[in-house]
């Protein structure tokens, strides 16, 4: 199928305004002025499909499960419309021989076009030997296809900044696509996993402009990541107001005060959640009452507890020390009293508390 | 030098009920400005809500201030929107929906007609042919 978008959607019983509309809400989401959508459905409207390869490593398939999940069908179907998905482990029906030569033929046809997609980290250790596709390395595979593609999309915060994979102790070596390839342009999408309309944002952009949105420092797509999420978040208001939630479960959680006492990471982390929100537009974690564990920046994993507070020092035994010297007893005195609470809460199987849940 | 030397202190209003942020307030300024450009230029400006950090409460309190108008659209395409006019002519309240009925977008367009609304001359096209096949048939 190689005519303008629109006329592959109109060919689906996709109307012009529910293009429109969806062009809207994306311009919406990638932060672009409120009128924008209708400059970006005339330009999508016209654009081809490019080809896009889409390489799975050491990764859980949540970046993918994530991505087919993402709005309704209809939109859904509307993302692979705009582009020509040529491999996908995951989801092609094909398998084995046929599958690696549906790969090597998209890669001739298109070579020097194609948009190379990558979920997962590459792992380093032992030859590449912890993960392998068709007896190949993650390694060799990953520079074959990168040879050839205009751009590289890091999918998720493994290909990203290594993710889950690369945490302490990062027992396979793990490491992140730009930290293999050096010579292509990448655009970082983390999150674990990331926000689908994000992908479908970059893809957009792409579409639109034909180039690759502008970066952050991260190699980050400055309009879904260059806000933090409390500056975005709607609790942000009770911040400023000194008002914090002090348990999961005290007025203050009752009355959607800021979490950013019970380890919300939201002021460190640059992601858009606050605004785009998760599945379709119903909730997203903080609205939920739970904080922000900051899953689109490195090392996320490693940063010292999802439920210890930003201002608190990340490791406990520095904590204890620092405040003996300075003679504040308190500090000790609290740090064994949610021991100690911690132990009985276990032993009686009470409530969680947040002495519990802190790593 | 205390913080208290520092002449200018920030006074946060306080919020009459829980919930409310006192952000959506400065909206009714924006859509006053917005209205007068469209007057003067003819320049359609929209306002995204969903990039604003307001309260579910804040959006609401909007919604009363601005008034139910006289005309309201609906539009059927992948879930439904509404386009409605507020008590405000020229001021609309747009809000997307999903098949699932959970909302999108959502934004304030200060136009005289919505965007969305105003058929599309390629569309017009076809469905001119459409009737033009139509007669001929008759």
């Amino acid at each position: 199928m190689q005519g303008p978008l629109i006329d592959n959607l109109v060919r689906q019983g996709i109307s012009r305004r529910t293009f429109l509309k969806y062009c809207a809400t994306l311009a919406s989401m990638m932060a672009l002025p409120p009128t924008a959508g209708r400059a970006m459905a005339e330009a999508m409207a016209a654009s081809r499909r490019p080809s896009v390869i889409w390489l799975p490593f050491q990764e859980c398939t949540g970046c993918t499960e994530s991505i087919t999940r993402s709005h309704s069908p209809t939109i859904e179907g509307m993302i692979f419309d705009m582009i020509s998905l040529d491999y996908q482990e995951t989801l092609m029906a094909a398998a084995g021989f046929q599958a690696e030569e549906a790969r090597h033929q998209a890669m001739k046809e298109n070579m020097g076009k194609y948009l190379l997609i990558v979920d997962g980290s590459i792992p380093l250790g032992q030859d590449g030997a912890f993960s392998c596709t068709a007896g190949r390395s993650n390694l060799e595979t990953l520079k074959e296809a990168a040879a050839g593609a205009a751009a590289i999309v890091a999918m998720g915060s493994c290909a990203s900044f290594g993710g889950i994979p690369k945490a302490n102790p990062n027992p396979t070596g793990a490491v992140s696509v730009s930290d293999i390839i050096k010579d292509k342009p990448i655009v970082n999408i983390p999150g674990c996993p990331p926000i689908p309309v994000v992908m479908t944002g970059v893809l957009a952009h792409y579409l639109t402009f034909g180039t690759l949105p502008e970066l952050d420092d991260k190699g980050r797509p400055k309009s879904f990541y260059g806000e933090t999420i409390h500056d975005r978040c709607y609790r942000r208001p009770f911040y400023d107001q000194g008002k914090f939630a002090k348990t999961f479960d005290d007025e203050g959680a009752r009355n959607g005060w800021c979490l950013f006492e019970l380890g919300c990471k939201g002021p460190v982390t640059h992601n858009a959640c606050a605004t785009t929100k998760w599945n379709g537009g119903t909730s997203w974690p903080v609205e939920s009452g739970h904080g922000c564990l900051g899953c689109s920046e490195p090392d996320f994993w490693d940063a010292g507890g999802f439920y210890k507070a930003l201002s608190m020092p990340a490791d406990p035994l520095k904590f204890v020390a620092v405040a003996a010297v300075a003679g504040a007893a308190v500090g000790v005195g609290v740090s064994i009293a949610n021991r100690a609470k911690k132990g009985s809460a276990k032993a009686a199987h009470e409530t969680t508390t947040l002495a519990d849940l802190e790593k | 030098m205390s913080i208290d030397a520092i002449p200018i202190h920030v006074i946060n209003p306080l919020p009459t009920e829980p919930g409310l942020t006192g952000n959506a307030l400065p909206l009714l300024r924006e859509i006053s400005e917005m209205l007068r450009r469209l007057l003067e230029t003819g320049e359609s400006t929209a306002i995204d809500l969903s990039a604003l950090p307001l309260t579910p409460i804040d959006l609401e309190w909007l919604r009363e201030k601005l008034g139910e108008g006289e005309i309201a659209v609906t539009l059927q395409a992948s879930g439904e929107s509404t386009l409605n006019e507020t008590a405000c002519p020229g001021v609309w309240w747009i809000t997307h929906r999903n098949e699932n009925g959970a909302v999108t977008s959502q934004f304030i367009e200060v136009s005289f007609v919505p965007e969305l609304v105003k058929a599309h001359p390629e569309d017009v096209k076809i469905g001119r042919d459409h009737l033009e096949l139509l007669i001929s048939d008759l």
